[in-house]
């Protein structure tokens, strides 16, 4: 067997009420690129913080070559070359600062440093720029970068200091097709050339099942399963280590029929930044429509301008056939409708409260007697939620902050649970959300549906919305391109609208018919 | 440290017992403090609410000086009953603070800009009223008549007196207390205060509410002013700005008591408490006034660094 080239033992870290890692041991072999799984709260991102450096409170022992060291702080894991490339590129860039200062910005600060040599600065982000085969202007400011290229800078500024452990968290997400492919490429390079040891981590097993050797897969913050990845390797087999035994219950079918009348009507929706344009669709009592479209394709703009975020210039919306101002999000809400937006973090939640302030806020009408609130009130509903939607904490006083990505998710959810809302648009629900919480979630949404609610369902991955969805608009450059019957569509045929098809979608075993005779 | 504050206000009460035994710790000193501290606590009362949205008033003070000057004037040049003076001062101060709610909520200036500016505006307009200096008993009036009224009531110096001001300022902190704390409306400048755009989306009318909050620190700065002028008896020039930062203090040493994380009423009470006490006490001890200041302000430096200091670095956050 190789050497290893680190090996972290008994790793425990404690966070506040949580155990967010409970004597995990993870090894990297030289040269290898190394997969963490598990489902959301598994740990994987404070195993990530905890070699990095920037979680020092941990316990146990990391060895690097076979010696002891102390990862204290992220100064400490550069050093010994360990660099991180975390979830959210753009904590760690300074945005209005160029590409080249923001590669080289670790030396930079360096103390003792008064003067900055330009030349040599630029010299060296052109090299940089040249071993990642980069395309752009390294005095671009980082502002105007895509999420891609700032995620290569970052990359740029770990190869400039010397890295030989390279951490990439969720670097996918974000990505489309095209650029994951040259993130791929570019990883595969770094090992190979320079002896890189890389860890990736993803919620997207195909990826990993493509790119990575070897994997660990942690579940509660323990270490569930470790091993090589063969071609045997099935992700199936990942995501039973990932949930243990609890198995998910399996996704509802489609195609139950939509029992009721209008719920929602539009006609000839714009929004004013004609980011939305033209739009005119219906959702039915106990029907979930599909909002399919690639990014940028105008969903969350289309949710944004129903909900009264976006002005919007043009068009009647129509709420069980009354019609609606929908001027802002409180007249949308006093209206019955309820948004759980794209970002929740930034649009969703109130991080520094309470699970119990924030499952309560948006109806806090319903606790309330002449404007004196029921704290009394307000926990009863947080408990009611928490067991309705499975979140697992022990307390409704618990802080938001510290729960995990589909456990926060669920608490969006669950504010409009609360609000008794008639319709619901849902916008990319399940990003950064592990199998099995998505599971529950799309029961959730199922139920909604079944009670007789509005459920609009905007998703850019279009399998998603077959498994949840009765119909399908698909949305081109901010206008709908089609509609289509969940029960009688394939992603082939929402992928065709949704890339800017025109002539009706024929399956491709008739259009190659066509071409032969 | 969720209790850093009260922890500090305690020793300073422990210490100056020990050092200065009776004359500090007597019911007639506890009235001294109270007194000393309630203007202060008033005016971070008003600061409070404000910030409880997460919004910001530089000009609060000033503004209250031009309240007082609407006092006075209303008491002594015109004559008005004591009960009709306090309300149309009130609601003259509610109708200025309508130009700052207009900055704010239309011109979508952010606060700390457009109060700062406001700042100047309210120094000329007061002076403008008054015409350049300040209003007390037995002056003519800006316009060079005589007064209607040519001295101050017994019932309007006892505002500013003892058991009076004492009795204003804790209603002031308990009306906060409950408003912020047990209504709907609170929890929802709350909410705007913890994230703005998720209180939005939410389905809180967040301009309403951030209007609300105005409304309730002009007419709290209003009485806030009645109880300067009426300590004075007279409007002088600048009569109130200087509490501005004293008040701004006692909200951010508040801040993280019990835990709480955000502007609250009592933990203001206790910011402005400790501020008094330091204030009587390190007078007591014969520290001289003009070195005061730089003591009270280094008692007031630990107590944050105490609340601050030893807290971990932002929610971790797992996934």
């Amino acid at each position: 067997m190789d050497a290893l080239t680190l090996q972290a033992k008994d790793i425990s870290v404690e966070f506040p009420g949580v155990k967010a890692l409970d004597g995990v041991d993870f090894q990297l072999l030289p040269g290898e690129i190394h997969a963490l799984v598990g489902a959301n709260g598994a740990g994987k991102s404070t195993l990530m913080k905890v070699l990095a450096g920037t979680n020092p409170d941990y316990s146990g022992q990391v060895l690097l070559d076979g010696r002891p060291v102390e990862l204290r702080s992220p100064g400490a894991a550069q050093q010994m070359g360990i660099h991180i490339v975390c979830q959210e590129v753009d904590q760690a860039l300074a945005p209005a600062l160029s590409a080249a200062e923001n590669m080289l910005l670790d030396e930079l600060g360096r103390k003792g440093r008064l003067w900055i040599n330009w030349r040599k600065v630029y010299w060296r982000a052109e090299e940089l720029k040249g071993q990642l085969h980069m395309d752009f202007d390294v005095r671009t400011p980082v502002s105007r970068l895509t999420l891609a290229q700032k995620q290569m800078v970052l990359i740029a500024r770990a190869l400039h200091s010397n890295c030989r452990i390279l951490l990439l968290d969720e670097p996918t997400a974000p990505l489309s097709t095209v650029e994951t492919e040259m993130l791929f490429g570019l990883c595969r390079s770094l090992v190979r050339d320079r002896g890189m040891t890389i860890v990736f981590i993803s919620h997207r097993l195909p990826e990993v099942l493509e790119i990575c050797e070897r994997y660990t897969v942690l579940r509660n913050g323990r270490l569930a399963a470790s091993g090589p990845i063969t071609p045997q390797t099935t992700a199936d087999e990942l995501v039973a280590h990932m949930l243990g035994g609890e198995m998910s219950a399996v996704c509802r079918t489609p195609g139950a029929p939509p029992v009721g009348g209008e719920m929602l009507s539009v006609h000839g929706l714009s929004s004013r930044d004609n980011s939305v344009r033209n739009v005119s669709l219906t959702v039915h009592r106990g029907e979930i429509v599909g909002l399919a479209g690639l990014v940028g394709a105008g969903k969350s703009e289309l949710c944004k301008t129903l909900f009264g975020i976006l002005p919007r210039s043009a068009g009647e919306i129509l709420l069980e056939g009354s019609p609606a101002p929908l001027r802002s999000p409180a007249e949308a809400v006093a209206l019955g409708m309820g948004l759980v937006p794209e970002e929740r973090w930034k649009e969703g939640l109130f991080l520094k409260e309470s699970l119990s302030f924030n499952l309560g806020i948006a109806g806090l009408k319903r606790w309330s007697n002449l404007s004196f609130l029921s704290q009394k009130g307000l926990d009863q509903n947080a408990r009611t939620q928490m067991e309705a939607l499975e979140i697992k904490t022990p307390s409704p006083q618990q802080r938001v902050g510290l729960l995990s990505g589909g456990n926060q998710q669920k608490a969006v959810v669950g504010k409009w649970l609360a609000a008794d809302c008639r319709l619901y648009l849902f916008d990319e629900p399940t990003k950064g959300v592990d199998v099995g919480a998505k599971a529950e979630l799309f029961q959730v949404i199922a139920g909604l549906a079944q009670a007789g609610c509005g459920v609009l369902y905007a998703s850019a991955d279009a399998g998603e919305l077959l498994k949840v969805a009765n119909r399908i608009y698909v949305l081109y450059g901010g206008c709908v391109a089609a509609e289509l019957d969940a029960a009688h569509t394939s992603e082939e045929e929402i992928m065709y609208y949704a890339v800017g098809g025109k002539s009706p979608f024929l399956p491709t075993e008739q259009r190659e018919g066509e071409v032969r005779t | 440290m969720d209790w850093a504050a009260v922890i500090a206000l305690g020793v300073a009460v422990v210490v100056f017992a020990l050092l200065r035994g009776g004359s500090f710790l007597s019911a007639a000193n506890a009235v001294n403090i109270l007194r000393s501290m309630s203007i202060t606590t008033i005016f971070a009362i008003a600061a409070t609410i404000t910030m409880a949205p997460d919004g910001f008033d530089m000009s609060a003070c000033t503004l209250a000086t031009v309240s007082s000057f609407l006092f006075a004037s209303l008491f002594l040049w015109f004559g008005l009953p004591l009960w009709m003076s306090v309300v149309l001062t009130v609601v003259l101060t509610i109708v200025l603070y309508l130009l700052t709610m207009f900055l704010i909520l239309v011109c979508r200036v952010p606060d700390m800009l457009a109060t700062c500016a406001l700042m100047f505006v309210h120094q000329g307009l007061g002076l403008w009223w008054t015409g350049g200096g300040a209003v007390s008993a037995g002056m003519p009036t800006a316009w060079g008549t005589a007064p209607l009224r040519t001295g101050w009531t017994e019932g309007a110096l006892a505002i500013g007196a003892a058991p009076w001001c004492i009795l204003i300022m804790l209603a002031c902190v308990a009306f906060a207390f409950i408003f912020l704390q047990y209504t709907r409306h609170g929890r929802c400048l709350y909410a705007m205060g913890s994230n703005r755009t998720a209180a939005a989306y939410s389905g809180i009318p967040v301009k309403k509410y951030r209007f609300l909050a105005g409304m309730l620190t002009a007419a709290i700065l209003a009485v806030g002013a009645i109880v300067v002028c009426s300590r004075n008896s007279a409007a002088q020039i600048s009569g109130c700005d200087s509490y501005l930062m004293p008040s701004l203090a006692a909200v951010f040493v508040g801040r993280s008591v019990g835990g709480a994380e955000k502007p609250n009423a009592l933990g203001t009470l206790v910011g402005a408490a400790l501020v008094a006490v330091l204030e009587n006490g390190l007078t007591q001890m014969g520290v001289v006034y003009y070195v005061l200041p730089a003591v009270k302000g280094g008692v007031l430096v630990l107590a944050l660094v105490a609340a601050y200091g030893p807290r971990r670095r932002s929610a971790h956050v797992i996934s």
